[in-house]
C-alpha cells in the first residue's frame, strides 16, 4: 500500500539520485547557478547564468572544483553546454519527457542539494509561438541559483532543465529531449550552430481585407526592414518591404516568432518563406545559413 | 500548495496528520505579542524565544481551554524558550529524528499565520544548511509561512515534529531542527534541578 510517507521518501530519494549529477556553476558574479552533467565531460546549464568571455568553474557534489569552457549556446532556449574534463562521475539519468503530463509531480533541484516541488502546469508554453513543444511550465518556485538545474520526476530522472530566463512570467523548464538535441550538436560538430537568415524585421498589422482575401488567421506579420547583402535571405531574393507571413508552415506574427523557428537543426536546410510583396502572396525558398560564432 | 493533491488520495491522509498536529500545537499570547508553540510534555510547551518574551504567557490549547504558563528558560541566541503550565490531558507531540531528514521530503507546518488558528501548509524540505556561511544548520522548507507560525511545528508525513518554524527568509521557512530543541530542553531540565 502506498502511504503519504512512501511518497515523501520517494521525493527525497529522487532528489538524492538526481543530485549526484548536479553541479554549482560559477559563470557570473556573486550568485552561482546550477548545472547538470548530461554526458561525460559535458555539463548543461542556463545560458543567461554564464557570462561571455568569463572563466567558468564548476563545483561538484563532492566539493571538488573543475574548470569548464562554453562549448555552445542556444539563447533561444536559454541553454548553454559547457565542456569540462571527462571524469568518472555519473551523468544524469535522462528520461523520456514524452511521458510528461499536466499535473505530474516534479521537483526542481539546485546545487547543495536544494529542492522545491510542484506540478507540471503546461506542456507547450507559448502555444507554438515561442520554441514550440520545447518548453514546459511548472508550478513550483525556482529559488535564486536554481536556473540550469534539473527538473526531475518522482523517480529522480531528469525530464528538463529549469530556467527563470525563458519566460518573464512563468517558471519554465526546457524539455530533456530539446536539451539532448543541443548536446548532440556539440558532440557531433563541437558547437551549437546558430541559424541565420540575414533579415531584420519588425511587426506590421495586416489589413482585414487582405487577411480575408488570403484566409490568414494571424493579425500581424513581420516586414523586412533590412536584408544583409550576401545573406541567405538576399540569395533567396527577399527584398526590403517584403512581409513575411510564415516560415516552414509556422505563422510569424512578431520578430520573436522568426527566432523561434530558426532552430539549430535547420542550418543548411531549405525552408519556405511565405511572403507578401505588393499585397500578393508568393513563396521563397531559403537555405538557412549559420551565424558566425562568437564565444 | 500543489503537492497536496497526490497525498490526499493515499492513506494516512494529510488531513489525519493535520488533526494529530492540531492537538499538539498551542497558541501563545503575551503582552508583547504571540505565536505558536508545541506541546512537549503534559506540562511543558516549547516555542521561540521571540514568541515568549514575557515571564507569563496565556496558552491556548486545542480544546479551546486557555491556561497560564510561566517561562522556565529562554535562550535568545538559539531563539528557543520553555514554558511550564498546569498539566493538560492532551498527549504531547511525537518527535522525529531531524538528522534523518532528507532534501525533497514532504513536510507540513502548523501554526496561526496572520491569526488563522491551527492552519496547515505543506511543501518539501528545500535544503539542510546554515542560513549563512559558518552558522548553525537550519531546515529550509519550501513551505509558506506567515507571522503567527513562529514557534509552531514543522512535521513529517507521519505527523512527527522535525523542527520549530522560526523565520521566513527569501520565501522559505527556516526551522530549528528538533534534535537541537531536544538538547535545549535537556540542558534546561538539567539546569532546573
Amino acid at each position: 500500500m502506498t502511504t503519504v510517507m512512501d511518497l515523501s521518501n520517494a521525493l527525497a530519494g529522487a532528489v538524492e539520485r538526481a543530485s549526484g549529477a548536479v553541479l554549482a556553476v560559477h559563470g557570473r558574479p556573486r550568485l552561482p547557478s546550477t548545472g547538470v552533467r548530461w554526458r561525460a565531460g559535458l555539463v548543461v546549464t542556463a545560458n543567461h547564468t554564464v557570462e561571455a568571455d568569463r572563466e567558468v568553474t564548476l563545483t561538484g557534489p563532492d566539493g571538488r572544483t573543475l574548470s569548464a569552457q562554453v562549448a555552445g549556446r542556444d539563447p533561444r532556449l536559454d541553454i548553454a553546454v559547457l565542456r569540462t574534463d571527462a571524469e568518472s562521475a555519473p551523468a544524469a539519468d535522462v528520461a523520456d519527457d514524452g511521458e510528461l503530463r499536466i499535473g505530474h509531480l516534479v521537483l526542481a533541484v539546485g546545487a547543495g542539494p536544494r529542492a522545491s516541488a510542484g506540478i507540471v502546469s503546461a506542456l507547450d508554453v507559448g502555444g507554438g509561438r515561442q520554441a514550440s513543444g520545447e518548453i514546459v511550465a511548472v508550478d513550483l518556485t525556482l529559488y535564486p541559483g536554481f536556473s540550469g538545474g534539473p527538473l526531475v520526476d518522482v523517480r529522480g530522472r531528469v525530464v528538463g532543465i529549469t530556467t527563470s530566463g525563458a519566460s518573464r512570467h512563468l517558471q519554465c523548464a526546457v524539455r530533456a529531449s530539446a536539451v539532448s538535441r543541443l548536446v548532440d550538436h556539440v558532440v557531433q560538430g563541437g558547437r551549437i550552430p546558430r541559424a541565420y537568415l540575414g533579415v531584420g524585421t519588425q511587426a506590421v498589422v495586416l489589413p482585414d481585407a487582405l487577411r480575408d482575401r488570403l484566409h490568414l488567421a494571424q493579425r500581424t506579420a513581420v516586414i523586412a526592414v533590412n536584408v544583409k547583402p550576401d545573406s541567405p535571405a538576399a540569395a533567396a531574393g527577399l527584398i526590403i518591404g517584403d512581409v513575411i507571413v510564415s516560415v516552414a508552415g509556422h505563422a510569424i506574427a512578431e520578430p520573436e516568432d522568426l527566432m523561434a523557428v530558426l532552430r539549430p537543426d535547420r542550418v543548411g536546410r531549405a525552408v519556405t518563406l511565405s511572403i507578401l510583396r505588393g499585397g500578393e502572396p508568393r513563396d521563397l525558398e531559403v537555405i538557412v545559413g549559420e551565424r558566425p560564432q562568437r564565444a | 500548495m500543489s503537492v497536496l493533491s497526490a497525498p490526499e488520495a493515499s492513506p494516512p491522509h494529510l488531513a489525519w496528520i493535520a488533526e494529530r498536529l492540531r492537538q499538539v500545537t498551542v497558541e501563545i499570547h503575551t503582552e508583547a505579542g504571540g505565536g505558536a508553540g508545541i506541546l512537549w510534555a503534559a506540562d511543558l510547551v516549547v516555542t521561540n524565544a521571540h514568541v515568549a518574551r514575557d515571564l507569563w504567557a496565556r496558552v491556548g490549547l486545542a480544546d479551546d481551554r486557555h491556561v497560564e504558563a510561566r517561562l522556565v528558560i529562554a535562550d535568545r541566541r538559539a531563539d528557543l524558550a520553555l514554558l511550564r503550565m498546569p498539566r493538560s490531558g492532551a498527549p504531547p507531540a511525537e518527535l522525529a529524528d531531524s538528522d534523518a531528514l532528507r532534501v525533497g521530503a514532504l513536510v507540513v507546518a502548523l501554526g496561526h499565520p496572520l491569526g488563522l488558528r491551527r492552519t496547515l501548509t505543506a511543501g518539501v524540505v528545500h535544503a539542510l544548511a546554515p542560513a549563512r556561511p559558518g552558522g548553525r544548520r537550519w531546515i529550509h522548507a519550501d513551505v509558506r509561512l506567515a507571522p503567527g507560525n513562529s514557534g509552531g511545528p514543522l512535521a513529517d508525513t507521519a505527523g512527527r515534529v522535525v523542527g520549530i518554524n522560526t523565520m521566513i527568509a527569501g520565501g522559505l521557512a527556516l526551522a530549528i531542527p528538533i534534535n537541537d530543541v531536544r538538547r535545549f530542553v535537556a540542558s534546561a531540565a538539567a539546569g532546573a534541578t
